[in-house]
């Protein structure tokens, strides 16, 4: 008798059928002799348990899973606001330079209507066609031009300085966009793993779940226009269009 | 001239308003979307309007096509100025009847080159 035959029915099975037979439990015995012939799969078994192990782990760590709940719960909205406070300091900063702009125009209109005033007496002086009248007026004019060009330069410089320091926006609007777009790449990985987790491979959806880019008309500045064939790179390309349509 | 500038945007608006100023346009009035220009351009003699597309409530789109609807409005000159950059809008925009049509962002010398065209052609 070979081993495997040894394996298959055991001394103790073997004198319970008799046993079955001798008290008339046909049944029994039946049942006996099917368990015998059926053995139990024992590596059946220990796959079903760790599978019923994997299962449990993954609903306990998604359960566990408390950074997305922080994602959608605080994060998200924190991200909310720290775009709204880009908008809100570029807008700011838009204001000020262009209240400093505003207010150099004037000021640079003012020297260049005093400088247009003594040029014709300063250029008679040049060419030594001046009277003592006209010299008397264009020393009093200049007197003034000089006046008003100290006085002046020293108010653009200050502005000047003004428009400068609003541009103080591109570092801390930088900083909080930086921090946004980690927090993208963060829930994008999350939503990856939730997608993993339910067994649908992130390549699975990609094709079916891209982004229809153009489905609204309406769409904003567009930012990667070279990856693009719908729309124009810059204003010679509208005009290109417009006259191909003979506008 | 009376000019109406309109965009949600109140630094855009500020922006275009100088610009027009050292172009010589003295008169000009602003609004923040379609449905507030168009009460605005019906009511008072403007002679010009520099619109954006992209603007909560009524799109310049869409003043631009009520403009060109109204016949005591529809010989006003509308140029557009947007960061809409798809060939599908500025054809449509050519369709409804723009005159000028400038992509965001722009220069000084484009606003100035498309002006000098639009009066230019209305002579």
């Amino acid at each position: 008798m070979s081993m495997s035959m040894m394996g298959r029915v055991s001394l103790e099975q073997a004198k319970s059928l008799v046993e079955f037979l001798e008290t008339d439990q046909q049944e029994e015995a039946d049942a006996l002799i099917a368990e015998i012939q059926n053995p139990i799969n024992s590596e059946l078994f220990a796959e079903i348990g760790k599978l019923t192990r994997q299962l449990h782990d993954s609903l306990t760590n998604f359960n566990l899973d408390s950074r997305l709940n922080d994602l959608a719960t605080a994060e998200i909205p924190d991200a909310k606001e720290r775009l709204n406070y880009v908008i809100t300091r570029t807008e700011e900063a838009a204001n000020k330079t262009m209240d400093a702009v505003e207010s150099i125009f004037p000021v640079v209109d003012k020297i260049s209507d005093q400088v247009r005033a003594v040029n014709p007496a300063w250029a008679k002086l040049m060419n030594n066609e001046i009277d003592l009248k006209d010299f008397k007026s264009l020393c009093v004019d200049i007197d003034s031009l000089l006046i008003t060009t100290g006085k002046e330069t020293a108010t653009i410089h200050s502005l000047m300085t003004d428009v400068l320091m609003a541009q103080d926006f591109q570092d801390l609007t930088g900083q909080v966009i930086r921090k946004v777009i980690d927090l993208v790449r963060e829930v994008e990985d999350s939503l990856i793993n939730m997608l993993t987790a339910f067994g649908i491979s992130s390549d699975d959806v990609k094709g079916s779940a891209a982004p229809k880019v153009g489905d609204n008309l309406v769409e904003g500045p567009i930012v990667n226009t070279e990856d693009r064939d719908d729309v124009v790179e810059d204003q010679d390309d509208v005009d290109d269009l417009l006259s191909s349509l003979g506008f | 001239m009376k000019v109406l500038v309109v965009d949600d945007f109140s630094t855009m608006r500020r922006i275009v308003k100088n610009l027009l100023r050292d172009l010589g346009f003295t008169n000009i009035q602003e609004a923040d979307d379609g449905s507030t220009a168009l009460p605005m351009l019906q009511g008072g003699d403007f002679d010009f309007v520099v619109t954006d597309w992209n603007m909560p409530g009524m799109q310049g789109i869409d003043l631009l096509k009520a403009i060109r609807a109204d016949s005591s409005l529809a010989h006003i000159p509308v140029l557009l100025i947007t960061a809409e950059a798809k060939k599908e809008q500025i054809v449509m925009a050519a369709q409804a009847g723009v005159n000028g049509y400038i992509v965001k962002p722009f220069t000084a010398a484009t606003l100035k080159t498309k002006l000098d065209k639009i009066f230019e052609r209305l002579g």
